[in-house]
Parts: C-alpha cells; sequence; structure tokens
C-alpha cells in the first residue's frame, strides 16, 4: 500500500527540561551487571615461555586497565598439569599464582570464570605427564582425576566472591569428543562434581553449540542443556566457511548475532571470541568489527559478551609461519601493552550498556523465526548440511534488512510463539514439520518456503496451494515478473544475472501467483490457508545468494527477498514496530515505561543516514550517554551513522 | 597406464561434469565404500566440495587423494584452489602451488596462483617473479597482467600501474564482446556468405558487424560503405565504421567517424564506446574519455563493462570515490566480472583499504578459476595416465 512519505523533522532546538529518565541516567553505574563485557585471560603472553610459567606474571596491571576499560569478567584457565604436577599432589605454588589473580580481581572489582580444561595450543595445560598420553576426554581414569582436581579448585574457593562461574571446558578442548554420548557423561560427571561443594555458581560449558557441530560433527546441544550457562563463539573455520570476506560489511557483519540467535533456546547465551579470525584488517577496522559484534550482542539478547584475548602473544623472532597468526594478534591490547583501538570501543560499547537496565527497558519480543531444518543435522554425503546454515545465514539478513524482529529456531522446537516462520531452501522436511507448518498457517500463521531442490511432499499442494510438476534444474539468470503488484509488498520486475540450482516448476491450484519468471512459470504464490498465509518461493533464492557471492547480490533479488519477508512478517503481526529506509541498518527496540531506548547499528562500511519512521509522534531524541535532548515533534527523523557506525538513543513519544 | 576406474566412480564423473553436485557427491560416497582408497574419487570429492565452496571438506579429500597418489595434478589444483578460496592458509597455498608448478609446469594457472599466495603472504619479489613466469608461458594471461598491475600500484602508485590496468582490460576479450552486444547481436556466431546479405540496410548492418566480429575488416567496411553511400549521414553505419579503424590501430579516423556518428545521434552507444576508448589511448585526450564513458554507463547501465570502463578513466582523473561506485556498480551486475575486481582492488589499495582490495583480488581469482575449468583436463589427463 502506498504512503504518502512523512516529512522528516530536523532538530530544532534543546527541550528546556530534561526527563526524569535522563536525570537518572545520570548515576548509571560503570558497568551493566546484567550484560557484563568480559575477556580471555590467557596464562602466557610470550611464546617462548613454558607450561610452567602458567601465569606467572603479575596481573594486577592488567586487571587494572581491565576495569578502567569498564570490563567486568574475565576468563582465566586451570592448568591442570601445574596445579597436579603428581598425581594427587597438588603444586601450592601455581595455587598461589590463582589466588593472586583472584586478589587482583577481587581488588578491581571483576568477576572471574574459572575454565577448568582449556586448550590454548601453547600452555600444554592438560598434558599432565602421567597421564601417559590417555584421552582426557573419555579415559575413566583421567576423568575421576579430574573431578577430583575440580572438586578440590571448587571446595577450595567456594565462597570466593570474586569467582563467578565455573567452565568446564573451552571448545579447543570440547572439540576432541567424538560422540555426544562422550561428551554428555564428561559434562555430567564434571558438573555433578561441582554441584557436589557447589551447589549455586552457574556452571557452562564453554562451546557453541554451532561451531563445534561444524567442526566435529558432535552435536553438543545436550551437554549445553545439563549447564546452566550457554555460549556462543564464531571461530575462524566457521567464519570461513559462512561468510568468508570482509568484516565490515555484508554477511560477515550478522554472523555472531546469527549464532548468538542459533544458540539461544531456554539458557542465557554469552558470545564469546569477540575479536578479528584473521590479520589483513587495520586496527580501525578490526575495532569497527569489534563494535559491530558487542552491539550485535546486546541487540539480540545476549547476556554478555566476552573478548577473544587480552594480549598479543609475544611471538619468538624465527621464521614466518611457527605459529599460526591468527592466534597471535587478536588481542586488545598489544605486547607492549598499548591499547589498540579496539579496546576503546569496548569502553564506549560498556558505558552504552550500561545505560540499559533491563528491569526498565525490554526489547521488542520476537514473533518471526527462522527455522533451521533438521536436515542440517545430516552428515555427508547429505549437502544439507552444508548448504542449509548458509542459506539460514541469509534468511536471517534478509529478516534484518527488513528490519523483522527475528529469532532463530530448529525443526521441532516448539513454534507458538511466533507468528512468522521462514524455511530457507531446505531439501526435505519431516513428516512432523509438515504437520506442524499445517497446524500453524491454519491457526493464522504466516510461513515462507522456498523450494530446496529434488522432489517435494504432497502436503505443499495442501498447505501452499501449488502443483509441483518437476524441477527444471539450473538456471544462469535470475528473471521475475511480477504478475500481481502491491500483493506481497512493492516488489518489481528485474532479470539479473545469478545461478539458481533449482527452479519449481509449478501450477497453482488454489494459490495466487504474485510473480513469474520469464517464461510465466510461477516464481512466488501465495495462498490462504485456515487463517494464515502461505508463501512459496519456486527457487532456492536463500541458498542461491549465499552459494554465489553475498558480497555482491544483485540489487533487485535482495530487495525481492527482504520485501517478501517483511510483508509477510507485517501482515502476520511480527514486523518491524518502526520504518526505516536503510536496510543494512539494523535496528534494535527496547520498550520502556516512559521512554524506549533505539539501539541502531550500520552494517555498512560508509557513511550514512537512517531514516526512522515511528507510529507515535516523537517528543524527543537524546543520546542514551546523556546531552541534550533534541526535540522532533513529528514520526519522523534521520540518524546520522558512520561507517559501522551505532547511535544508541532514548526516545520519548508525545 | 591408469589403473581403471570403477563404475560408480563413472557415474559420479558423469553426475559432477552435467554440474549435478548432490547426486555426484552421493555417488562418490558409494564409489568410497567400495574402494576408499581410490585417489580418483577423493580427487573428485575434493573438487565437487570446491564447486560448493565447502573449503575444509575440499581440503580433507583433496589432501586424502594426495596421501594416496603423491602425483595425482588435479588433487593439487583442487587443494591449492580450496587453501586460496578459503583464506588464512597462505602457507599452505604456497607449498601445493610450488608442488604443482614443478609436476605441471606449464601449467599457467599454477604459477599465477603462486604468486598471489606470496603476495598475500607479503613475498612481494617471489609473486612478481611467479606472475611475470606465468605471462612467459601465456603473454595473454589476464590475470597475471592485473597483479603485477597492482604490485606496481603497491610500490609506484597508479600513474605506473593504470597503463598496465588497462592493456590487461585490452586482452579481455569481453571489452570486444561489449561492443557486439552494445550493437545488439546475438551471443553466437552466425556464418553466411557476404553475397547473400539482403540489400536492405538493416541486413547489411548486422552482417557487417557480423563479419567484424569475425575480424573480416575488409568485407565489413564494404557493406558499410554501401549503406554510407546511400545515407553518409547513417549514425550507426558510421559507429561500425569507427569500431573497424578502432581494431586497426587507425584511432585519429576511428575517432572522426564516432564524432562524426555522434552529431547525428548523440547517446548511440556503439560510438561512445569507440570514441570513449580512442580517447582513452591518449594521454592528452584521457580527460574526455570519463565524460564519454559517463554517457555511455547512463545509455546502456545494464552492461557491467560500460561502468569498468568509466570507473577507469577517472582512475586517470584520481577520482577514487568516483571510480569506486562505478566498478561497485559493475560488480554488481556481473560478480564474475574479474576486470572490475581488481579495479576496484586497485581504487581501494589506493584509499587504504588494504583488506577488501584483497578480497576483491581473491574473488577476482575465484571467478577466473572456476570459468577455466581447469580441473577436467587435468583429471582426464590424470586419468589417462599422463600430465596435465
Amino acid at each position: 500500500m502506498a504512503t504518502k512519505k512523512p516529512q522528516k523533522k530536523t532538530v530544532k532546538k534543546p527541550a528546556k527540561q530534561q526527563t526524569g529518565a535522563a536525570k537518572s541516567a545520570e548515576k548509571v553505574p560503570m558497568r551493566n551487571p546484567d550484560f557484563p563485557v568480559g575477556v580471555d585471560y590467557y596464562p602466557l603472553d610470550e611464546e617462548r615461555r613454558s607450561w610452567s610459567d602458567w601465569y606467572d606474571r603479575d596481573v594486577a596491571a592488567d586487571f587494572a586497565q581491565m576495569a578502567a576499560a569498564r570490563i567486568s569478567d574475565v576468563r582465566v584457565f586451570v592448568s591442570w598439569r601445574a596445579l597436579e604436577p603428581q598425581v594427587g599432589q597438588y603444586d601450592e605454588e601455581a595455587i598461589g599464582r590463582l589466588e593472586r589473580i583472584m586478589e587482583a580481581a577481587r581488588t578491581h572489582d571483576l568477576k572471574l570464570i574459572v575454565c577448568f580444561f582449556a586448550d590454548d595450543r601453547l600452555a600444554e595445560m592438560n598434558e599432565v605427564p602421567w597421564g601417559k598420553r590417555r584421552d582426557a576426554r573419555t579415559d575413566d581414569y583421567l576423568i575421576q582425576r579430574e573431578i577430583s582436581l575440580v572438586q578440590r579448585i571448587v571446595n577450595r574457593y567456594r565462597s570466593e566472591p570474586s569467582i563467578k562461574a565455573w567452565d568446564l571446558g573451552n571448545e579447543a578442548f570440547c572439540s576432541g569428543f567424538e560422540t555426544e554420548a562422550a561428551l554428555e557423561k564428561w559434562v555430567t560427571e564434571l558438573r555433578e562434581a561441582v554441584r557436589e561443594v557447589d551447589p549455586d555458581r552457574p556452571v557452562l560449558l564453554g562451546v557453541d553449540p554451532e561451531t563445534l557441530l561444524r567442526e566435529t560433527g558432535v552435536d553438543p546441544r545436550g551437554a549445553i542443556d545439563l549447564c546452566e550457562r550457554a555460549w556462543s563463539h564464531l571461530t575462524a573455520p566457521y567464519r570461513a566457511y559462512i561468510a568468508e570476506g570482509p568484516v565490515t560489511s555484508g554477511p560477515a557483519t550478522y554472523t555472531d548475532s546469527f549464532l548468538l540467535r542459533a544458540a539461544l533456546r531456554d539458557l542465557p547465551v554469552v558470545v564469546d571470541g569477540i575479536g578479528v579470525h584473521a590479520l589483513d584488517f587495520s586496527a580501525a577496522e578490526e575495532a569497527a568489527y569489534v563494535r559491530t559484534a558487542l552491539y550485535s550482542a546486546l541487540m539480540n539478547r545476549a547476556s554478555g559478551a566476552m573478548l577473544r584475548r587480552w594480549r598479543d602473544l609475544e611471538t619468538e623472532k624465527r621464521e614466518p609461519y611457527f605459529r599460526d597468526p591468527f592466534e597471535v594478534l587478536v588481542g586488545v591490547i598489544d605486547v607492549t601493552g598499548t591499547p589498540k583501538p579496539a579496546l576503546a570501543e569496548v569502553k564506549r560499547f560498556a558505558a552504552v550498556a550500561a545505560r540499559l537496565d533491563p528491569r526498565r527497558y525490554a526489547l521488542a519480543p520476537e514473533r518471526a523465526a527462522v527455522v533451521i531444518p533438521a536436515e542440517r543435522y545430516e552428515p555427508l554425503p547429505s549437502l544439507a548440511g552444508l548448504y542449509d546454515p548458509r542459506a539460514c545465514l541469509q534468511a536471517y539478513i534478509a529478516a534484518k534488512e527488513a528490519h523483522v524482529p527475528i529469532a532463530v529456531v530448529r525443526e521441532g522446537e516448539t513454534l507458538g510463539a511466533y507468528h512468522a516462520l521462514y524455511l530457507p531452501s531446505p531439501a526435505a522436511l519431516t513428516a512432523a514439520m509438515w504437520a506442524d507448518l499445517g497446524a500453524f498457517v491454519q491457526g493464522g500463521g504466516s510461513v515462507v518456503l522456498s523450494y530446496g531442490g529434488g522432489d517435494v511432499d504432497p502436503a505443499l499442494r495442501e498447505i501452499f496451494g501449488v502443483e509441483f510438476l518437476g524441477d527444471s534444474g539450473p538456471r544462469k539468470t535470475f528473471s521475475c515478473r511480477v504478475a500481481q503488484p502491491g500483493m506481497l509488498g512493492d516488489l518489481r520486475s528485474f532479470d539479473a544475472r545469478m545461478e539458481l540450482p533449482h527452479y519449481a516448476l509449478l501450477t497453482a491450484s488454489g494459490a495466487t501467483v504474485v510473480a513469474t519468471d520469464a517464461n510465466g512459470s510461477p516464481l512466488l504464490t501465495v495462498n490462504q490457508y485456515g487463517q494464515g498465509k502461505a508463501v512459496f518461493i519456486a527457487t532456492p533464492i536463500e541458498r542461491a545468494i549465499a552459494q554465489n557471492d553475498p558480497w555482491a547480490t544483485p540489487t533487485p533479488v535482495r530487495h525481492l527477498v527482504r520485501t517478501v519477508y517483511g510483508t509477510v512478517a507485517s501482515s502476520a503481526g511480527a514486523g518491524a514496530m518502526l520504518e526505516c529506509d536503510m536496510p543494512d541498518v539494523e535496528i534494535a527496540h527496547f520498550l520502556g515505561e516512559d521512554d524506549d531506548i533505539l539501539l541502531i547499528l550500520s552494517h555498512n562500511a560508509e557513511k550514512t543516514t537512517a531514516t526512522l519512521t515511528t507510529p507515535r509522534t516523537v517528543a524527543t531524541v537524546q543520546d542514551v550517554r546523556g546531552g541534550t535532548p533534541a526535540e522532533v515533534g513529528g514520526k519522523t527523523f534521520g540518524v546520522p551513522l558512520g561507517p559501522n557506525g551505532v547511535a544508541a538513543l532514548r526516545v520519548t513519544f508525545g | 597406464m591408469s589403473p581403471a576406474r570403477s563404475s560408480q566412480l563413472l557415474i559420479a564423473e558423469d553426475l559432477a561434469r552435467r554440474g549435478q553436485l548432490p547426486a555426484a557427491v552421493a555417488a562418490c560416497y558409494e564409489a568410497l565404500a567400495i574402494n576408499d582408497r581410490d585417489p580418483f574419487v577423493h580427487a573428485l570429492l575434493g573438487h565437487l566440495m570446491l564447486e560448493g565452496d565447502f573449503y575444509d571438506e575440499a581440503i580433507a579429500a583433496s589432501t586424502q587423494a594426495i596421501e594416496l597418489d603423491p602425483d595425482c595434478s588435479p588433487a593439487y589444483l583442487a587443494l591449492g584452489l580450496a587453501y586460496d578460496r578459503r583464506g588464512g592458509m597462505w602457507d599452505q597455498s604456497v607449498l601445493v602451488w610450488h608442488e604443482l608448478a614443478e609436476v605441471v609446469p606449464d601449467l599457467v594457472i599454477a604459477h599465477v596462483q603462486l604468486g598471489e599466495a606470496f603476495a598475500a603472504a607479503a613475498f612481494e619479489e617471489e609473486a612478481v617473479d611467479s606472475w611475470k613466469r606465468a605471462l612467459e608461458l601465456d603473454p595473454k594471461e589476464a590475470r597475471a597482467h592485473y597483479n603485477l598491475a597492482i604490485a606496481a600500484l603497491k610500490h609506484e602508485g597508479m600513474s605506473t600501474a593504470l597503463p598496465t590496468i588497462r592493456r590487461a582490460g585490452e586482452l579481455d576479450p569481453s571489452q570486444d564482446e561489449l561492443f557486439f552486444a552494445l550493437l545488439g547481436l546475438p551471443a553466437e556466431q552466425i556464418e553466411f556468405d557476404i553475397a547473400t546479405v539482403k540489400p536492405e540496410r538493416d541486413a547489411r548492418l548486422f552482417a557487417a558487424g557480423m563479419l567484424l566480429r569475425g575480424e573480416d575488416f575488409f568485407g565489413a567496411s564494404d557493406l558499410v560503405r554501401i549503406v554510407l553511400d546511400e545515407n553518409p549521414a547513417d549514425a550507426d553505419a558510421l559507429a561500425l565504421a569507427a569500431y573497424a579503424y578502432l581494431k586497426q590501430e587507425a584511432s585519429n579516423e576511428a575517432m572522426a567517424c564516432a564524432l562524426r556518428s555522434l552529431t547525428f545521434s548523440a547517446d548511440l552507444p556503439t560510438a561512445l564506446y569507440t570514441l570513449g576508448v580512442v580517447y582513452s589511448r591518449f594521454p592528452g585526450l584521457s580527460k574526455h574519455s570519463a565524460r564519454v564513458f559517463i554517457a555511455l554507463a547512463k545509455s546502456a547501465p545494464q552492461h557491467s563493462l560500460t561502468h569498468v570502463l568509466l570507473a577507469e578513466s577517472l582512475l586517470g582523473l584520481q577520482r577514487y570515490g568516483q571510480a569506486r561506485q562505478a566498478y561497485r556498480a559493475a560488480v554488481r551486475l556481473d560478480p564474475a566480472c574479474v576486470r572490475a575486481r581488481f579495479g576496484l582492488a586497485a581504487v581501494r589499495l589506493t584509499e587504504g583499504g588494504y583488506a577488501e582490495a584483497q578480497w576483491e583480488i581473491r574473488r577476482a581469482a575465484y571467478y577466473d578459476t572456476r570459468r577455466q575449468g581447469n580441473f577436467w583436463r587435468m583429471y582426464d589427463a590424470y586419468a589417462e595416465g599422463g600430465d596435465a
């Protein structure tokens, strides 16, 4: 529906009186205890050091610098080898180092997350010489020794106020598990060991359910569910798989939040490992990426964020390639202790996050979700496990570009909380999912399903109102001819050079054909089914975007996807709460009683101005960190954003 | 003598050659179930995973093939490409391309890729040597020229790099194809007898265009002359004449014909193209080429190369921001446009965007190596028991 474009308001004059919220904002804490920013603090900062030098340094200066940067949490890594050099004999000197860390944490009001079993590729923390090279993950004797170590530490420090949580193992350690059963058994035993002596502090497993699955084929969700906190963690190999390319634009800027959303189920999730994974970038680009990742976490329901490394590792002056450079120069301070621009970003972010009191502001609920198909968990030779995450990321980005508050769920999970679902290019859905989809649409939900190749389920005809005649195979050109303008938003006809892996030949058997290809074969159909709406796209469009070049997707193709997604969500009551004219600007809307907070993040490496339109008249807009509120007096206002820029605005209505 | 290939493998090959990736992968796994030590299957699987952009899987399969047969050259190719496309594995990449360049010394791509791997690892001199070696083997290897231009840009600036970028562009057959696309000729070449051309203007101009594409300049000139004899103000015929002169290095005549054509049809794309190309070849006139190419990009915006030509003319004027916009427009229209990718890389390097420049070079390599289709040539040669 065409709407009259509202006139954009400019800032007129400062409001005479500050709101009550603005006044109270002056007393905000340094950090947000509900959204702590932390950092991984590794035992060795110099390559020439050996395992025995585990945390053998004065940490107070580092902790002081962390506190000054508004960092709240520090993850430290236990060295089994240093603490238990002989079976059953614990090294008091090593324990003393751990206590010095705790003392420094107390002094600077930092909280520690103690990780028991970690691999950092340098400190040999789990290589106990008496272990005789048995696998610490599966060997019953070693597991018993692990339990003894864990209980000893937890028991000794169960009343230590600086310790916030117990982390059983990091991703590098857990990637050694070969089966779900072995991982769950290990987690169960270790967790019970902690619980016997410390019933209160949360226990977590520092792995991401998606990246670990990709790395090892082991699905860790069952093990994660045994704990009280979950972890989301983008790794370098996963980034190379899902969104290899520049980190300040395009898909790479959405990957952290996509993994976060995929990890969000029942447990609070901390986004870990924030930092670059390649050394191609300038310090400014690294800072921009860190900023994007931090804000993405806050805007997508994370419970905190952890930086990848505190200090760069000082390597030995040897030939290149002795160590993986991507594990070396990824700290937020360099080897001399000089802060990098990324650390300044952290400090600025923490200042903004401190203003977001979750008791006063709640993120607008997500009523739309991208569904990860169950086939994603199929091993090779099924390629679904390789195609689907990429397609889901593209669907997630399209929803974000349409400014739809979006969640990520998996096939088989409860769908009742949602009004709109996107199923991006699945090759097959289970019979149960088809039944769930039927019930979902019957009950008033809206679904967008894109064809994923191969045969289709007979339920397609019933729910989507189309008759499947076969797969016409790959195409080199993506053509769209709009047959029903306005029915699914402002769609436009186009021809774009883009490879499509499949194209479903369809006839409408009840559905309305909204758009066709150049030959008149349906491309986009809408079917009213029960109380809901079922939209079918005849080609795996999300997969095609992912498999072509997601940084150079033809503009009309992106426009098509986000228009369809946005229109379907809006008609289902799951759409954006406010309009924005810039697709690559992400908005998080925190609803308050007297005022709202908008976090606005640009996923573009160039300057831009986003024009926002709200359903209510905006009285004032103010930076959440303070300053003078600007009067708007209209429904539309512009927000200038720098390259990968962010704005955090307190908005009052009147 | 090469070992016999199983029927399952032959099925997988057939599916792979027809582009049916999932079915081919499934067939490979069936072949592996019968013999998991067949290097052919692992090499093919590596290639298939590479086609799907699943680099870690491609690396695993190709490595396996090489372990089973250290002479499996197609596996080296897939492995090297997987390292390069994945990124962040330049050290391994250098080793693979170095190995392949020794196993198949006349394989041009191995030297080009080796150079790019060296460059990414900051071994600039070795990189330049590799590209020069590639050009010794094939003087028309465009990507080697582009890479040398980028190397020159890093050390000596745009003024040195730009002529090399243009030279590489001229080696690119797509620039001629742009002219014929602007002319409205079909993509495929049609054979005909000049004596049977209908005595009509449109038929003569169509035939002249076809003859020009076949580089039959005399035949084309005859037909164009007939049209101009009938109507000396025929803009299309003048534009064809201009192009014919351009291809014969008669720049002044080409310029005159193009300008004459534009006096009758001010936004005729074919005339704009020729005039712009002529202008860009003369240092004193190159500043005018930007204006001409702006007009061309406006009159034929659907062709990515019109934006590339505009961008290159803007590079010459050191208007890098506008050049970046034009290159990006070209990439959006055709992500596989190697020339636009390298041009964009040059602009980003000049602007200090090293990471993005590196990315554009890698994407150029991605599309170029996909287009070349070297794998099957090497695979077939390997299957016959010889080198590629």
